[in-house]
């Protein structure tokens, strides 16, 4: 057995090992690929810059605006930072923001080098990365501000890029400190909970300053210096300060679950295959069925509907955290919905992609057949007619999103909805999120074979788009008959009928949806036939002739 | 022959996720020279305890030490080499570049003729420059045989290693434990093997995180063991 010298130096020879595998990934890269993903970057950068100017405008801010923004701002603008806190947070309660490679966990940390030593070098090289980003999204951002509001373009761009760099410090750094002390996911739910929800009830006017206001003010700083806008700063500092230092006290299987999955989830992300996305995701958060379901269902009775049963046994099995996603998804539909009534149109959008969200859980059972097919295709019933006997247990999840997103709109307060308005949108917002998520689980991933192999690249890419943005869409579409019952209350009438023709649409589309379920394999296969029969070869008529 | 001073003690160590308890509260005791086989079907506990005792996993209660230490720690870290079931490697280093790579992560600087001789006792002398991670299971179990050698220790734990080796690659391998043993390491090996537990000093049976055997055991009280 070999021996080891007990005055090496294993935090050096890490580093110029580390400087070994750099030098070797570098003269790896080709300048073209390098040369192509900086232009894809850079280009992608600026329609996003050209999209967000167009939507911000460029109209000078009244001086009533400006006394509402430095009045409300900082508790709304305060959200921010509490949502980056929530979210660093709940990471590092599962072991983040570090993603390592795997190999690097089980060599490197279960070698006796000192972990916070080794772990300083990948986290720092993170936390650059983040604070480029953070300096350039928040100075872009303030070059948009300054065009409608007085402060100077320098000193928008100054605060804006000062305002980016804070966030990412308050959301990585969170996470670092979580990490190191090993926060319970229970307690940094908690805590994000708290903080958003006073950030929310500071912003409505429910409280006269929240916790995170003082990063508003920080934001507002063009526009009314105060000291308070330091804090952010300073505790943006001290969380990564304090994060590094505790680097070494992370969790090694929170890491090694993590070096696992955070790979798979990017490249499911990079291949936009949002189901695969979902269940690692699951499997990162150790949201597991629970093996007690909450209520016991018996075996005998429970024949006549197989695939309901099966469905609602899923859904008995659900963790508390999936049912608290559906609660809170529901909660901001509601919130969103408010703002819309109000006046905040662009909130509809919100309100849908919540809906969108919870029912992408709320099509699970369904979603479970799809991950295996072929369990599905050795079942007597063809596979349509099991995905749409599974949407009755999906309409069962939905509603209790609908309904909290119905009495979140309907509690009492600034933007209450009418009753009988909420009553409808509940509907509405079910069948939206629910048909949403039934295309995004069921329409297969976008291919240029078969009848778009000849098809030009500009309609590859419009359909590529209209896929990805048309199960949101449809979500979205859910939420839309607020608007026009706004529209019809500012015309003197009752704003529940107003919401009928929407809701009527809603209904047609999600009708159309079950039946594009039913009959989305038949019409593949006919288009299939079509494109064969199309084709100008002699199989077919050798085929024929024999 | 074995001295009598433990080299891993575990005190009601247990493993739960959520509520699937995946180790139920444990104790045990191994002295330092043995060769154990840790035995038992499907989900009895074995590849979460020696993870635990590796220090990968966190216990949910209880406690491990190996060589006094708590497991996990650095000196626990110095004393224990794991080979999980599953290899895991660098994309981008060669056999030769894992095994120095590894070495020096442990204070180990070997020779090019040291890391050749044990490149070649696990039979991978004709791929030493290619990349593991684009070999087949086997050989990749064999880079990961090699690496657990490269560092010093007291305690190896080995999880399944006979699955996807070959019939020399195994006899290999249990040449490479039979000579640890003389050397005087406690070798831990989780199988479902009866020819390994036959050679091994002590065999350990877990049946839902209790142990049900302790001793030596004959192929058939193995077989009886696993559920088999």
């Amino acid at each position: 057995m070999l021996t080891a010298d007990p005055d090496a130096d294993l935090e050096g020879a890490l580093g110029d090992w580390r400087q070994f595998r750099r030098r070797k990934r570098v003269s790896d890269i080709h300048w073209i690929d390098a040369f192509y993903q900086a232009y894809l970057t850079g280009i992608l950068g600026l329609v996003a810059i050209a999209v967000a100017s167009s939507a911000v405008g460029d109209e000078l801010a009244t001086a009533a605006q400006i006394r509402t923004t430095l009045a409300d701002g900082p508790g709304w603008i305060g959200g921010a930072a509490a949502f980056a806190l929530a979210l660093g947070l709940r990471s590092g309660s599962r072991g983040g923001p570090l993603a390592l490679e795997r190999a690097e966990v089980r060599h490197v940390l279960l070698a006796p080098v000192d972990r916070t030593t080794a772990l300083r070098a990948p986290a720092v090289r993170q936390l650059r990365f983040l604070a480029f980003v953070g300096l350039l999204v928040g100075g872009i951002a303030g070059d948009m501000a300054s065009k409608r509001l007085p402060g100077g373009t320098l000193g928008w761009v100054a605060t804006g890029a000062l305002v980016g760099l804070t966030l990412v410090g308050l959301a990585a750094g969170a996470a670092l400190v979580a990490g190191g002390i090993r926060l319970p996911r229970w307690a940094a739910s908690l805590i994000g909970l708290v903080l958003i929800a006073t950030a929310a009830a500071d912003g409505i006017d429910l409280m006269s300053t929240s916790p995170t206001a003082a990063f508003g003010d920080l934001a507002l700083w063009p526009l009314q210096f105060r000291l308070s806008g330091l804090i952010p700063v300073v505790l943006a500092a001290g969380l990564v300060v304090a994060g590094l230092g505790l680097l070494g006290r992370a969790s090694l299987e929170a890491a090694d679950r993590r070096s696992t999955l955070v790979g798979q989830l990017r490249f499911a992300a990079t291949l936009q295959d949002l189901r695969t996305v979902i269940v690692l995701r699951r499997q990162l958060a150790m949201e597991l069925p629970r093996i007690r379901p909450w209520v016991r269902i018996g075996v005998r009775g429970t024949g006549r509907w197989p695939v309901f049963v099966r469905g609602l046994r899923g859904l008995l099995r659900w963790p508390a955290a999936r049912v608290a996603r559906l609660v809170l998804l529901g909660a901001v539909a509601g919130l969103a919905l408010r703002g819309a009534w109000s006046g905040t149109s662009p909130l509809v959008v919100l309100a849908g992609v919540a809906m969108f969200l919870a029912g992408l859980d709320a099509v699970e059972p369904l979603a479970q057949e799809v991950d295996h097919p072929s369990r599905r295709d050795a079942s007597p019933l063809v596979a349509a007619q099991i995905h749409l006997l599974h949407i009755p247990a999906g309409v069962l999840a939905i509603l209790v999103s609908a309904v909290c997103a119905g009495v979140a709109a309907a509690v009492p307060g600034p933007g209450s909805l009418p009753v009988d308005l909420a009553a409808q949108l509940v509907v509405a917002l079910a069948m939206g999120g629910l048909g949403g998520a039934l295309i995004s689980v069921l329409a297969s991933p976008v291919s240029i074979s078969e009848g778009w192999s000849l098809a030009p690249p500009e309609a590859q890419g419009m359909r590529l788009a209209f896929r990805t943005a048309w199960p949101p869409g449809v979500a979205v579409m859910g939420a839309a008959p607020v608007l026009l019952a706004r529209n019809a209350a500012e015309a003197g009438q009752v704003a529940a009928t107003g919401a009928q023709p929407g809701l009527i649409a809603v209904t047609g589309v999600f009708v159309l949806i079950c039946g594009w379920v039913r009959v989305r394999d038949d019409i593949a296969l006919w288009w299939k036939a079509q494109m064969e029969l199309a084709k100008p070869n002699g199989d077919r008529t050798a085929d024929a002739d024999r | 022959m074995p001295t009598a001073e433990p080299i891993l003690v575990a005190d009601e160590a247990s493993k739960a996720y959520a509520d699937l308890v995946a180790l139920a509260p444990l104790s045990l005791s191994l002295t330092a020279g043995q060769t154990i086989a840790l035995v038992g079907h499907n989900g009895s506990g074995k590849s979460t305890f020696l993870r635990l005792a590796a220090g990968l996993l966190d216990l949910s209660s209880g406690s491990i030490t190996v060589a006094g230490v708590a497991a996990g720690a650095s000196d626990a870290r110095a004393a224990v080499s794991f080979l999980p079931d599953e290899p895991v490697l660098y994309d981008d280093l060669s056999v030769r570049e894992h095994l120095a790579y590894v070495g020096a992560l442990h204070g180990v600087e070997a020779s090019a003729e040291e890391i050749d001789e044990l490149i070649a006792r696990v039979e991978l002398s004709h791929r030493a420059d290619d990349l593991p991670a684009r070999f087949s299971r086997g050989l990749r179990q064999k880079t990961s045989i090699a690496l657990g050698l490269i560092r010093p220790f007291e305690l190896l734990l080995v999880d399944e290693p006979f699955v996807g080796l070959d019939a020399t690659g195994k006899e290999a391998l249990l040449g490479i434990l039979d000579e640890l043993h003389e050397d005087g390491a406690t070798v831990v090996v989780a199988t479902h093997d009866p020819g390994f537990v036959e050679r091994a000093d002590r065999c350990i049976a877990l049946r839902d995180g209790e142990v049900t055997h302790d001793g030596p055991a004959t192929t058939a009280e193995v077989l009886k063991l696993v559920g088999a």
